[in-house]
This record gives structure tokens, sequence and C-alpha cells, in this order.
């Protein structure tokens, strides 16, 4: 069984890194992960996000498959990413208060349907 | 595009205020603190969330105030009227609830099994025979004053209120009523407690004289930009204890790649992206000049909760002192609901890109208490769009020796 929708396969070799349960996992694994390692997953998906982004917008929450979820919690991943590449070049807030010291205590749900 | 800044003086409008340094004894000294917790927050209207969080009768929040050691119950009874009440059962102490929500008929104490009904009434004692001289009526839930404005559940824990709530928010809560809160159904929250005074906290979410600066390396250019190098605000407005900073936008920015992506995909537009949801009537209290490069308003509802609004979310800072240097810090998320699958990654950008920018705040304000625990720094000048902070030093005053002269 394919582990993301056939058109983004070429995703596939991130799936057991970037496929994380929830906002504070993927807060963590941002601290803890090598910059050229959050690079190279962000180039990645930022060539493939438009389509990604496109196709799930036809979707609800609650609703994907397996795949599908796996796709869109990459993209999760992505948006935890997003600033680690965008402002500040690293992992970390440059001078930033620990995130461990700030950590989130309330999340989204990734797959519950929001109203 | 040139920004629209307010020219003027803004402190000039407050001649009351002065302009003049102010003395910082007030945001370090224990002995002050101890003050403030008698003068502000035993006699203020505090919020403690919003009724979303309890939609249906017997739908119960624990709400820890770690200022006071308090555990308060708040609760929806089968009237759907919400009260609020001490946790604490009244033949011993225990708590009567242990879980921070949930819902329920009937609140049993875990000690001895006490019974409370949603309205705090004794509803059951075991072996009540046993007991010498139980009179019931008595023995109800200690209840604790709650109010309700624009779905924001506040608590005073006064014995008797000065003011009722709509007095207390006054013009500042009638200029705020109408936005949309209630569309904020999705939620999130952090939580931390960062080494400083209550206040300092405060202050740093009311200026952006700070933000080409301290925010260089992520929103400075949608806040400031271009068009506003010194991070000047578009006008600041001053209504009883509350205060509300309106902050500049950059309508002409130009998102970085992922962020692109997740402003196209947000469920409404994010407080940073420059772009405004045309379809929010704004009240008359929010972005009250009408600027055309407005992108949100810092509002204080004194003394410790701040609403960052934008016309597609906003967000809540709430600090809860544990002394005079160390705060508990609360950011609560309310965006707008994901209609697809695709606008939950505009929400997780939303939620990720506001922690990483109050990252960026917290050991500048560690660093500044620091300095005013070894009293380096004497007094405080503020420039003119500081504006809200000098207002804030002279409503803790204020509040201060109102109380002490009275009492």
């Amino acid at each position: 069984m394919a582990r993301l929708p056939n058109a983004f396969s070429d995703l596939d070799r991130f799936v057991d890194e970037w496929v994380l349960a929830d906002s504070s996992s993927r807060a963590a694994k941002r601290q803890e992960s090598d910059y050229a390692d959050i690079k190279e997953f962000y180039d990645a998906m930022l060539a493939l996000a438009p389509d990604a982004l496109r196709y799930l917008s036809t979707k609800q929450l609650g609703e994907l498959d397996e795949a599908e979820e796996r796709l869109l919690k990459l993209l999760l991943s992505l948006a935890e990413l997003g600033p680690a590449v965008e402002w500040y070049q690293q992992a970390q807030v440059i001078d930033g208060f620990p995130a461990a010291r700030f950590p989130i205590i309330r999340q989204l749900s990734d797959n519950v349907p929001q109203e | 595009m040139s920004a629209q800044l307010s020219s003027a003086d803004l402190t000039l409008r407050y001649p009351e205020l002065g302009t003049g340094p102010v003395p910082t004894d007030i945001y370090w000294q224990p002995e002050f603190y101890e003050r403030e917790l008698d003068a502000i927050f035993r006699r203020a209207w505090l919020c403690l969330g919003r009724v979303e969080e309890i939609p249906e009768p017997g739908d119960y929040l624990v709400k820890e105030i770690q200022t006071f050691d308090m555990s308060i119950l708040v609760v929806k009874g089968k009237d759907a009227e919400i009260r609020a009440f001490h946790n604490v059962c009244q033949h011993r102490g225990n708590h009567v609830e242990l879980k921070p929500n949930g819902n329920c008929q009937v609140f049993r104490c875990p000690f001895h099994g006490w019974a409370y009904g949603l309205d705090g009434k004794l509803a059951g004692v075991p072996d009540a025979e046993a007991f010498y001289d139980l009179r019931r009526e008595e023995k109800g839930l200690l209840p604790i004053h709650l109010d309700i404005w624009e779905g924001f559940i506040f608590i005073n824990l006064s014995e008797q209120p000065d003011a009722t709530l709509e007095e207390f928010l006054g013009e500042h809560g009638r200029d705020l009523v109408g936005y949309p809160f209630h569309l904020g159904t999705s939620t999130f929250e952090y939580q931390g407690v960062v080494k400083c005074n209550w206040k300092c906290m405060v202050d740093s979410f009311c200026e952006t004289y700070h933000v080409p600066v301290l925010h260089k390396n992520s929103v400075t250019d949608t806040l400031a930009g271009p068009n506003n190098p010194f991070g000047r605000l578009i006008d600041v407005r001053l209504k009883g204890p509350h205060r509300t900073s309106s902050v500049v936008g950059n309508m002409s920015y130009q998102p970085n790649p992922v962020q692109g992506l997740a402003f196209q995909y947000a469920p409404g537009p994010s407080i940073t992206s420059g772009n405004i949801d045309e379809s929010v009537t704004l009240p008359k209290g929010l972005n009250e000049t009408r600027a055309d490069n407005w992108s949100l308003d810092s509002t204080v509802f004194f003394p410790n909760l701040i609403m960052v609004i934008g016309s597609g979310m906003y967000f809540t800072h709430q600090m809860w002192p544990l002394g005079p240097n160390e705060v508990v810090w609360q950011m609560r998320g309310y965006l707008r609901a994901a209609s697809n699958a695709a606008q939950r990654f505009g929400q997780e950008n939303s939620l990720v890109e506001l922690r990483d920018a109050v990252l960026e705040d917290g050991n500048t304000l560690e660093r500044i208490q620091r300095s005013l625990n070894q009293g380096l720094i004497k007094e405080f000048i503020f420039h003119d769009h500081e504006l809200a902070l000098r207002h804030h030093y002279h409503t803790v005053i204020e509040w201060v020796e109102r109380y002490e002269s009275v009492r």
C-alpha cells in the first residue's frame, strides 16, 4: 500500500521522520533536528506543497484516508519548519526564550473536523 | 504608500500622565507586589476563559489561579447560568473536582463523598446523621462573583466588587462590542513561567518601538516595514484603566514561500499577512482612527489580559504573577475553523509564527528583570509611542493608592 497519495510518492522518504503525532511533537522534532535535515525537508516539501494543498483543499478534516492524513501531517511539519528556514536559518529562534519553557498545552487536532 | 502614523504627540493628549521619567520600584519591590495583590488582583475583574469552553449544562472547568494558589470551579448549570465557586469542599477543605474539565451532574468530593449540585448547593452528605450541627444551607460551595462580556468569562475575587463588570470595562468594553469573537472557535494555548514582573510582560506587548530591532528576523517587515522604520504606532487610546495600541500593517508585504502558502490557506487573514477581512465590520474601538494600513490592535483589559486582535483572528496573553519577579504567561490563540483539510496548514503556520515571534521577547524580559532587581535602572523614560506603558504605571499607582486610602 502506498503511504502517500500517488502524486506525492516522492515524499515517501520523509514519512518515517516527519509524520508526527501533533503540534507538540513537531515542535520538539524541530528543536532536535540538524538544520541541514530541516532544509532538505523544507526544499522537497515546498516543491510539492502547492499541489498538496490544492489536493487537500477538496477534502475535509475527519474524512481523510491514511495516506492523505500522512500528507497533511508532512505539511504541518513544513509549517513548523517554515520560520526555521525563512526567519532564522537555524532550527531555533535566534536569542529565543527556550521553547521547552513555553510548551503548547492545548492543541488543535490534526484530524477532527472543526466547526 | 506613506504609512499613516500619528504625527501629533500621543502623550500630550493626556497631560495628567506627564512626560517625565517614572521610578522603577514598582517593577521589582516585594512590598509593592503584596500591595498590588490586594489592591488590584483581589479587586479587578479577571478573565478566565470563554463560554464556548462549557457549552452544555453540567460542563465545567477547573481553573488554577496560581497567583493566589487558588482552585476555581466554573460550571454551567441546568438553568444554563454559568457560575464560579471555590473548588473547596466545605467539610474538610479538599478540592471537590480534580479534573481540569468535564461534564457532570453532581460534584462529589473524593475525600468523604460530600456532593454538590451544579448550583453549588450541598446535595448529599454520607452518614449525615452522625454530624451534630450540620446546616446544609450554610455548607454550599463558596461562590465567586462572575459575569460575562462578549462571551468572555470574568470573575471578581472581592467580597463585594466596587463595580459591575460592565462598569469596570466601561467605554473600553463598549467600544469593542460586536467584534466576531465567537468565530475564533479553533483554539490553542501555550503556557510558561518567565522570571519577570507581570507589568513588564504586559508592557512588552503594548509598544512596537522594539519591533524593528528585537523582531528583525521575524515580524519587522509585516508590522513595521520600510514605511515605518522606527516601529511607530497608528494610535494609542486610554479608556479608564484599559488601553489600546493600534499597530501598522505592511499592505505590500511579500511573504516568504511557506508563509505565503499558509496565508493563502488560512481560514481568516493571518494577523501578520497585511491582509484584512473586509467582511468584518470592526467596532468603534478597533482601528479607531480607521487607518488604511492597520494590522491589529493590542488592547489591554486591566490588569492582566491583552487581546491582540486582527480582522481574521485574535489571540490573548494573560499574566498571572507568582511574585514580584516571576509570572505565569498564558498565550491563547482563537482561529477561525478550517473549512477544509488544507486550512489546517494555514492554522499551524499561525500558531508556529506566533509562538516563534513571542519567544523572541522572553529572554529580554528576564534580562530587564535582572537589571531591575540589581537596582541598575532606577527610572524608565518612555518614548511617546510607549504611552501605554506610562499609562500602565499611573493606573497601577492609582489603583493601589485609591484602595489604601479607603481601607
